[in-house]
């Protein structure tokens, strides 16, 4: 196929671009062909140098200028690099601690459907990694943020992690929030011996494979979701005596496939009968005919193991049509912009979550986070695991006394009795899993804020 | 169980009817110049966003920002047709150009979006009504899906209107049988596919507002909903507007039947399906015109 549909035949040729001279002339040369190759030349090159200085950008972040790879004298200017993959900076480096910098990378959603979730525990590392440079660093060395971001897909998030482990050799990564992401690097942070917390991802998969055996270099800070589908029957059956239960889930979700197995066997086991189990596939925006059934079926409770937004469009739709009187119970996907989507929907619905609004340790962080961003952190959930996760991380190497990826992982292994703002962890060495962590259940008020409705302390 | 059939059928009829505002906007640019716009949900996202703007900044009331929006969308369909088809058409009568560049401009569009705006979802505000309504008692549908088929069907009989009786629809309708013949007959054929450009973008830009009010606003809305319209445009076959509408209604019912009465998961199983069993029995589609090559 002609390449170039401008070099048609001379009749059409001339005909439609006009009869100057110069034109004329333009269609003898390239006709001859030199011109042809001499652009197509070019173009190679041009397209070599764009990302070559995209390579070179997103690389080294706040660093090395984008270095072009020179190719001959003939070049067009090199490309502007794409700013989607480029890192952000590390934090002002105006620290009274000197030395190499410890590396420690975050992987979050900056773009994409988790963005929310994703920036507000950016900000909250940022910050809380600033303050302790300021303080000095750690073991007298600066932390540097190294930031991917995930594009809320797996397939960037591992690439990302790649990157971090290979070309950045971070010593450490936080994030990613999401159980499905982690479970996607767990393989690769494994083999590269670098440990990761997840800051919210509670699909058991993230620490323990499917053998049962517990991944070296995979941690986190929340509790899980076996833990969490208990919680969910408990509230539906014995606080709100509801037995006929629905569900509707992403059946391309791993945390949605593992929540929704828990809730159904928990809730059976107390009494309850699932009358209605609905799935959706991930790009799916219209519930309606979902919840049609669902309605038919004559639950008196819906059961959302999502993750916000489809959960929102979800609410958003069942009030459409006509479900006013059902109760709706979601799991720790729950997000403070579903407001935008579902509004007044919202009121009345329960959610199973791990930290509340108005936890009195988190108000001076939360403070703190108002006047560094100038906005509420409304994401309050990642915030406060973001900002707990950084915090166990910098204790843990202080214990392990160097910015080694074993000898961190060994440091969070046997972390005991931690006190950290929202809760005080000691982690089991078997599952890498925070014991005995307590789950918050939340109701939103009419003011579309959450607030506290109960705590449950695992027995 | 037959009040849940009911319930599913009025669900697809709401979801039909916006697919047939955009899928008739696609065949009417089908039928003049034979080509697949893939950039058709491009429109449909400027719509969208100029809506939201005007809502959000101004605080106007949901009238102006919709009639911004539908300018707004009517002109970058112009614009979009002034820079990448134009050009195209001069200098080659083979559509399969067009149909590449539409795609290229469909990308454009997107990614204009995710690079200035941000590719986070954006929520309308709530101005048009969501509540709850009953029909005749047996099924409860919302006021906005009521609302949305009543101004899908005012939007296509004022196009059927403009097309019979103005001097211009008489133009697009001579000029859908044979363009070139049309300009003959003395029309002025480029400002002839620009006022179908904008006609077009206007009616993507009302189905814009709708689906972006419903399932909040981002930049692949328009490459998702643009697969969907031509799949309904090809089913009721492409170049007829009657055929657009009615594909699309089928369309509608069968994602909303399918979902409701098998399963969810076979939505898009069905959908394609039907793609594929009307270009093997009835390749024109239901209505459509046989020609040689349809690209």
């Amino acid at each position: 196929m002609r390449l170039f549909f401008l070099c048609r035949g001379k009749d059409s040729l001339s005909s439609s671009l006009g009869t100057s001279s110069t034109n004329r002339n333009f269609n003898t040369i390239w006709r001859c062909g030199i011109l042809k190759k001499i652009l197509a030349i070019l173009t190679v090159a041009a397209v070599l140098c764009a990302s070559g200085s995209a390579f070179a950008a997103a690389k080294a972040p706040a660093k090395a200028p984008a270095k072009a790879p020179a190719k001959a004298a003939a070049v067009k200017a090199p490309a502007k690099a794409p700013a989607a993959k480029a890192a952000a900076k590390a934090p002002a480096a105006k620290t009274p601690a000197k030395g190499a910098p410890i590396k420690v990378g975050y992987l979050a959603a900056l773009t994409g459907d988790f963005a929310a979730y994703g920036k507000t525990e950016v900000n909250m590392a940022k910050m809380v990694i600033g303050d302790v440079n300021k303080a000095g660093g750690v073991l007298g060395r600066p932390i540097q943020l190294v930031i991917y971001d995930t594009k809320t897909r797996n397939e960037d998030a591992v690439n990302a992690v790649r990157r971090m482990i290979e070309q950045d050799k971070v010593c450490a990564i936080l994030g990613a929030n999401s159980s499905g992401i982690n479970i996607a690097t767990a393989p690769i942070v494994n083999r590269g011996k670098v440990p990761q917390i997840s800051t919210v991802g509670t699909n058991p998969i993230v620490t323990v494979d499917e053998k049962g055996k517990v991944r070296p270099y995979s941690f986190r800070i929340c509790f899980t979701d076996p833990y969490q589908g208990k919680l969910a029957a408990d509230l539906a059956v014995k606080d709100l005596k509801k037995m006929k239960g629905a569900i509707l889930y992403n059946v391309g979700s791993d945390y949605a496939q593992g929540l929704r197995q828990f809730f159904m066997e928990d809730y059976k086991k107390l009494g309850g009968k699932v009358v209605a189990d609905e799935g959706f596939r991930d790009t799916d925006v219209d519930f309606r005919a979902q919840l049609t059934k669902v309605k038919s079926s004559g639950a008196d409770i819906l059961f959302l193991p999502g993750m916000g937004k489809d959960m929102a469009l979800a609410i958003k739709q069942a009030k459409e049509l006509g479900l006013s009187k059902l109760t709706i119970i979601g799991g720790d996907g729950y997000g403070e912009f579903m407001n935008e989507i579902a509004g007044k929907a919202m009121v009345g619905t329960y959610w199973i979550n791990h930290t509340y609004l108005e936890d009195p340790g988190m108000k001076p962080v939360f403070a703190r986070y108002k006047k560094v961003y100038k906005d509420d952190c409304k994401e309050f959930v990642n915030g406060t695991m973001a900002y707990d996760a950084t915090k166990w991380l910098i204790d843990a190497i202080k214990r392990a006394g160097k910015d080694n990826g074993p000898a961190i992982a060994k440091a969070l292994e046997t972390t005991k009795g931690l006190k950290l703002t929202h809760a005080t962890i000691t982690i089991s060495a078997k599952d890498h899993n925070p014991i005995n962590k307590p789950g918050i259940i939340l109701k939103v008020a009419s003011d579309l804020h959450t607030k506290f409705y109960k705590k449950v302390q695992p027995k | 169980m037959d009040i849940d059939i009911i319930q599913q059928i009025i669900n697809g009829l709401s979801l039909g009817s916006v697919y047939a505002l955009i899928a008739v906007g696609y065949s009417l640019v089908y039928s003049i110049l034979l080509f697949s716009n893939f950039a058709h949900g491009g429109f449909l996202v400027v719509g969208g966003y100029i809506c939201y703007y005007f809502l959000m900044m101004h605080g106007a009331s949901v009238w102006t920002a919709s009639a911004a929006a539908l300018v707004g969308a009517g002109l970058s369909a112009v614009l979009v047709e002034r820079l990448a088809y134009k050009p195209i058409r001069e200098r080659t009568p083979i559509t399969l150009y067009l149909l590449i560049a539409s795609m290229g401009m469909s990308i454009v569009i997107e990614n204009i979006f995710v690079v200035t705006i941000g590719g986070r979802f954006r929520a309308l505000p709530d101005v048009l009504p969501m509540q709850p309504v009953n029909v005749f008692g047996i099924a409860t549908t919302s006021a906005f899906d009521i609302l949305s088929l009543v101004v899908a069907i005012v939007c296509l009989v004022a196009l059927q209107l403009f097309l019979t009786k103005t001097k211009w629809g008489l133009a697009i309708r001579a000029a859908s049988y044979n363009l070139k013949t049309a300009g003959l007959m003395g029309v002025n054929v480029n400002r002839l596919i620009s006022i179908v450009f904008f006609v077009a973008g206007v009616l993507a830009a009302v189905g814009g507002i709708f689906l972006s009010a419903r399932y909040t606003l981002y930049p692949q809305l328009g490459s998702t909903i643009t697969t969907k319209a031509f799949v309904a445009a090809v089913i009721g076959g492409l170049g007829s507007l009657p055929g657009a509408v009615i594909g699309s209604l089928i369309l509608g019912l069968a994602e909303m039947l399918t979902a409701g009465l098998i399963s969810s998961q076979f939505r898009d199983l069905v959908v394609f399906g039907l793609l594929i069993i009307t270009l093997v029995i009835r390749p024109t589609g239901l209505f459509g015109k046989s020609v040689s090559e349809k690209v």
